[in-house]
């Protein structure tokens, strides 16, 4: 048995090139073709950062398909391959600020797009403390990002995601929410009153619980 | 932290040092934390028979799907129910009203062909349309992965994707040239000064987001 | 399909690129269990290693041609079987799932050394483990299980010597602390 680890073990150290250069490799395999060679050479070097630093590059690869698919001007499509990588960055300190050690692929790409929504550090935090353990981060923050682009604002939006995992909801109803709110302002509601209507408040938890971090939040008015 | 063992223990537990090594007034510990880690399940394991037969099942599979890589149209899901999304006209869409309807699954949910796959299908109101197609995350952006088919009825098309379960940004593309957002759906800026939608796909049926 | 056929890995390898595909049983009978501990013990049950080390024998065969060792199969399986542990840790994580085990019995621990007592004692060590940081468990486990020096845990994980001996006292001071009411 021995003598497998020990195989396995010069193996396993002949394959390991540095998550850079892997990066690398991805990118020019996966642009060949898709998109111009300047293109291609300047995210790889965004790549190999990111990789670098330990963040996912496929956003990165997506976001330079999308473009080059939709016949954007490649600088334009490298400003915004750049722009996710930082925003990516900024989504993994934020969600480690909320106790998420290493947040996987998933939540980072969550965060970016949420922060892209118009979404604060501070909120995507919030959000990723309030979502673990049972709701996937990934998911809340897609919601958070929807709501927003809504008009609703953005700390009212992630209000009423926190109410709604306080109370259990199922992520499926999470789901809905846009959609609800979309149905009200195509009745003539404003998004701001909308979110009213579809608000549970804390569910009476008063002081307890959760209600500790936010105790300046102020009592919902048409809580039940 | 309150039950940190010694140092001289842990070199012990290490294998670096032995229990005649350490001083006498780490002994027991040292005994107690030797009993810990003993207690650990070290029997070998023999994995399920059927195992292989599993695995080689699959890589026939694949390597019979890789030798007709045709487009494959896929197996329809069976009693849609329609939602019906508002219907925002912006007036940049003024010229072609579109309308999209997003399929969720029936409850109770079926078990996914793969455990993490849902059927999706999409839907666009383009009449006067050539061609529609449906690029996004799930294809990397290629707009010939996944063409819509005009469904009879006055201009609709559709298509139905098998996506895995998460979210994914896409966006309709119309006569090769111009890019639709779902026009139902907020979306965000795609970074291009154009906007994506999203589908949230999860087990029990997809949503747009 | 013999499997006592005599080739190599990596003629195997090669055959299979060549279009045999049917060779590639061989190599899933030499090496499914090879792995098989570590993997239990990573996941906590067998159900959930089979999962991983098939998955990771399907997704070896779909990247046969980044394999650039074929002498070296096994190595560059662990990688894969590897990234697959830690990815359903992640999973798990998400889902809120703790992965299923046998049943050990949650009573006031007796005293007494019997065989009972040492069932449910293997069994809240297992719980305790799987409580530990993937890292943390994948040197407890290399070095404790599979009994591997640290300069081939090393060389396995790609983590220095140093940063591993820090993790497994780490995970020493937290096993002892999650077995307290069983010393």
């Amino acid at each position: 048995m021995r003598l497998f680890w020990l195989t396995a073990a010069i193996a396993v150290a002949a394959h390991l090139p540095t998550r850079s250069a892997l990066a690398a490799q991805d990118v020019a395999a996966r642009l060949e073709g898709r998109a111009p060679a300047t293109v291609v050479r300047a995210v790889q070097t965004i790549a190999q950062d990111a990789a670098a630093r330990g963040l996912p590059v496929e956003p990165l690869i997506q976001k330079t398909l999308e473009g080059s698919a939709k016949g954007v001007p490649p600088e334009r499509v490298v400003a915004a391959v750049r722009l996710l990588a930082a925003r990516l960055d900024e989504a993994r300190t934020a969600l480690q600020g909320a106790g998420i050690a290493t947040p996987g692929p998933e939540a980072l790409e969550g965060g970016a797009y949420a922060l892209s929504a118009g979404l604060s550090a501070d909120q995507v935090r919030d959000l990723g403390r309030v979502s673990r353990p049972l709701y996937d981060p990934a998911l809340t923050l897609h919601i958070a990002a929807t709501l927003t682009a809504l008009g609703v604002p953005a700390p009212r939006g992630v209000q009423l995601l926190r109410h709604m995992i306080q109370a259990g909801r199922t992520p499926n109803d999470l789901l809905d929410l846009p959609g609800e709110v979309q149905a009200s302002m195509a009745r003539g509601a404003s998004a701001a009153e909308a979110v009213e209507a579809l608000d549970i408040g804390d569910g009476g938890l008063g002081h307890q619980g959760h209600q500790g971090e936010e105790g300046r939040e102020r009592e919902h008015p048409h809580r039940p | 932290m309150k039950n940190a063992y010694h140092d001289l223990v842990k070199r012990l537990l290490d294998g670096e040092l032995t229990l005649a090594d350490l001083p006498p007034e780490l002994r027991a510990e040292g005994e107690a934390a030797l009993q810990l880690l003993g207690a650990l399940d070290r029997t070998p394991v023999t994995l399920s028979p059927v195992l292989s037969s599993r695995v080689m099942g699959m890589v026939r599979e694949r390597s019979r799907s890789r030798a007709r890589r045709a487009l494959r149209w896929l197996v329809t899901p069976r009693e849609v129910r329609f939602r019906l999304r508002p219907w925002l006209v912006g007036p940049a869409l003024a010229a072609a009203a579109v309308l999209v309807l997003l399929v969720a699954r029936p409850q109770p949910p079926v078990p996914a062909p793969a455990g993490n796959i849902v059927f999706v299908r999409f839907m666009l109101h383009a009449p006067g349309a050539k061609s529609v197609a449906v690029a996004g995350t799930f294809n990397q952006w290629d707009q010939n992965a996944a063409p819509l088919i005009p469904a009879g009825t006055d201009g609709v098309w559709t298509t139905t994707l098998a996506l895995p379960v998460g979210q994914h940004q896409y966006a309709f593309v119309v006569d090769g040239r111009r890019w639709v957002a779902d026009p139902a759906a907020p979306g965000v800026d795609d970074g291009f000064g154009r906007r994506n939608s999203v589908v949230a796909v999860t087990r029990q049926g997809a949503r747009t987001l | 399909m013999d499997s006592r056929d005599a080739a190599t890995d990596g003629e195997i390898v090669r055959a299979v690129l060549a279009g045999d595909v049917e060779r590639y049983a061989v190599l899933v009978e030499r090496h499914r269990d090879r792995f098989a501990r570590y993997a239990v013990r990573m996941l906590g049950s067998h159900d959930a290693a089979e999962d991983a080390v098939q998955d990771a024998l399907v997704r070896a065969f779909d990247h046969l041609a980044d394999c650039r060792e074929p002498e070296k199969f096994a190595g560059w399986l662990f990688l894969i079987l590897r990234n697959r542990c830690f990815a359903e840790h992640r999973r798990n994580e998400r889902e809120a799932r703790m992965p299923e085990e046998a049943a050990g019995s949650v009573a006031a621990p007796d005293r007494s050394d019997g065989p009972a007592e040492r069932r449910e004692r293997a069994g809240a060590l297992q719980r305790a483990v799987l409580e530990l940081t993937p890292e943390q468990r994948e040197v407890l486990v290399l070095k404790h299980v599979e009994e591997l020096p640290y300069e081939e845990i090393a060389q396995i994980t790609g983590a220095t010597v140093a940063s591993l001996k820090m993790r497994m006292h780490r995970a020493y001071d937290r096993l002892r602390e999650l077995m307290k009411e069983h010393v």
